[in-house]
């Protein structure tokens, strides 16, 4: 009887004492990638602070822009590891939240799922806004006004303006303070719709310097068919161009806001 | 001894004052931030937003300046076990909160780090509130 | 004692309504009082669809979700390639139209993100993101 009771009495505080337990370093992982980088990529450490292992039992990000790699499917008691996630940051600008929800097999629920977050900081060397500038089929051509701001680890001293079309004028007027500039556009007819890009290109940096674009545009009348966009070749709705072209100075730009 | 009492009060009532002002100024954020917590319905997520920076601002002037001390003192008390329970609930479910006592400006903490000092405020206010009624200080 | 805490409580709560009210006056046009989305974005899949040739449809999922299926005559404008894919899908939008953009469902932020560029950067109005995503448009076309 008296065994009995002390077996019982040791199991129980043996399965009270031994817990899995995975102790995350961060939570929130703050990136501040650099201009043209591809990607961020947080490190989420981990260590188990328990006495059983741990086992991975998924490791999902929240969108399809982020890729996770776990180091381990098992973490043993004392052990440490990482979670990498990479996001891959495209055409992203400015304040990016992914989340990263790892599912291990800890008997406690509030141990079991860890959300992990990564905030990414994307800077823009050039702020182009608006992005996107048209005149309705007929309506005067009045001139409209584009902002252009270098971000501060930008170092442009002057940029210039280039249309695709002979239909577009545009004029750069510097801003009050360095780094800022105004392009004002105007279309000289307004009767046929049809839409360019006009290509912004700094003198930044010396050797290969950045352009960026903005798309303007004499709009359909209403129930009238797409237009068709100089320097574009027409594809199918919705489906990209068989092969993007890469900027250079001295090459017809592609029709983007921002280019690499 | 009751001149520590008073540096506790206005810590405490300045802490209060800095959280509230720092989410008075950016009540959409925090709308989002409450939201984010999955326990009350947007529209009231949204006036509550706008309500509790200035309540938190109210009381922690209450503690600061020792007028209306005793109320200011409870709704603080009551408003950061609110808090703490809310963010440990969320935890549980696997929510990602940036919002604790100082709205967004805590974002980059942490859960360890938001609980540690949302725990440290409470056990200030409620020593506040039990230890010191024999060391008042009048102003 | 305990009265004279619960009476300061409510004098501290009424005094803070007023500010708080005062606040509201001032955010009341930039705020959704309603949704986190404002009523005004969303928009149904059967309104959606009821606006016929006036709508004009944006899939902001990734481009191999594009490729397996999207609604009819959508344009692709996702994030990842935004700045190769806007200059294809501007051509074809001009100031009658309502734009309406959908990401798989209804917890997805893609749609929400695409639409807030193309506010903040093209400027565009009327810019809708579908109730329920891709999801609500399949159940809705079965």
């Amino acid at each position: 009887m008296k065994t009995s009771i002390l077996t019982l009495t040791l199991s129980i505080f043996l399965c009270v004492a031994a817990r899995a337990e995975l102790k995350w370093e961060q939570n929130v992982i703050d990136l501040h990638p650099a201009l043209g980088d591809k990607t961020a990529v947080a490190h989420f450490k981990y260590q188990n602070t328990g006495t059983t292992p741990v086992h991975f039992k998924s490791v999902k990000a929240s969108c399809g822009c982020t890729t996770t790699q776990s180091q381990k499917e098992v973490v043993n008691p004392g052990e440490k590891g990482e979670v990498v996630a990479t996001f891959n940051i495209g055409d992203r600008t400015g304040q990016q939240m992914k989340t990263v929800t790892v599912q291990t097999d800890d008997p406690n629920p509030s141990q079991a799922t860890t959300v992990l977050t990564l905030k990414a900081t994307i800077a823009q060397a050039m702020e182009v806004k608006p992005a996107f500038v048209y005149w309705q089929s007929g309506e005067e051509p009045k001139p409209k006004k584009i902002s252009v701001k270098a971000a501060k680890d930008f170092p442009a001293k002057n940029i210039t303006v280039k249309s695709n079309s002979p239909n577009f004028e545009s004029k750069v007027e510097p801003g009050r303070t360095s780094g800022e500039w105004t392009i004002e556009v105007m279309p000289k007819d307004t009767s046929h719709p049809m839409g360019t890009a006009l290509v912004v290109q700094s003198d930044y940096p010396k050797d290969a310097p950045k352009s960026f674009s903005v798309n303007v545009q004499i709009t359909n009348p209403p129930g009238a068919p797409p237009l068709i966009r100089a320097g574009v070749p027409e594809t199918s709705p919705g489906l990209r161009p068989p092969a993007a072209k890469a900027v250079t100075p001295a090459a017809l730009p592609s029709p983007s806001p921002a280019t690499h | 001894m009751k001149y520590a009492w008073r540096i506790v009060d206005l810590i405490v009532g300045g802490i209060f004052v800095y959280a509230g002002v720092s989410k008075v100024l950016d009540p959409a954020q925090f709308a989002n931030d409450i939201d984010n917590y999955k326990t009350l319905p947007w529209f009231v997520s949204v006036r509550l937003a706008f309500y509790l920076p200035w309540l938190e601002i109210f009381c922690g002037l209450a503690v600061i300046f020792r007028f209306f001390y005793r109320g200011g003192l409870s709704i603080l008390t009551a408003l950061i076990a609110v808090f703490i329970g809310a963010t440990v609930a969320a935890k549980m479910r696997g929510l990602d909160i940036t919002c604790g006592c100082f709205g967004h400006v805590s974002k980059n903490w942490n859960f360890s780090t938001h609980l540690v000092l949302d725990f440290a405020i409470f056990a200030a206010v409620l020593a506040l509130s039990f230890g010191n009624s024999r060391h008042r200080v009048e102003l | 004692m305990k009265f004279i805490a619960v009476r300061e409580a409510l004098i501290l709560i009424a005094l803070a309504c007023l500010p708080a009210i005062g606040e509201g006056i001032y955010f009341r046009d930039k705020i959704s009082w309603q949704s986190p989305i404002p009523a005004s974005e969303l928009v149904a899949v059967d309104q959606a669809k009821a606006w016929g040739d006036g709508a004009i449809w944006v899939d902001a999922r990734p481009d191999d979700e594009f490729a397996q299926d999207h609604v009819p005559g959508a344009f692709s404008l996702n994030e990842d390639h935004w700045n190769e894919l806007l200059p294809q899908f501007l051509p074809n939008w001009s100031p009658d139209k309502k734009v309406v953009i959908y990401c798989s469902a209804a917890s997805c932020n893609a749609a929400r993100d695409v639409a807030k560029r193309l506010r903040d950067e093209a400027q565009l109005r009327d810019v809708f993101v579908l109730q329920g995503g891709w999801e609500e448009w399949v159940k809705k076309s079965k």
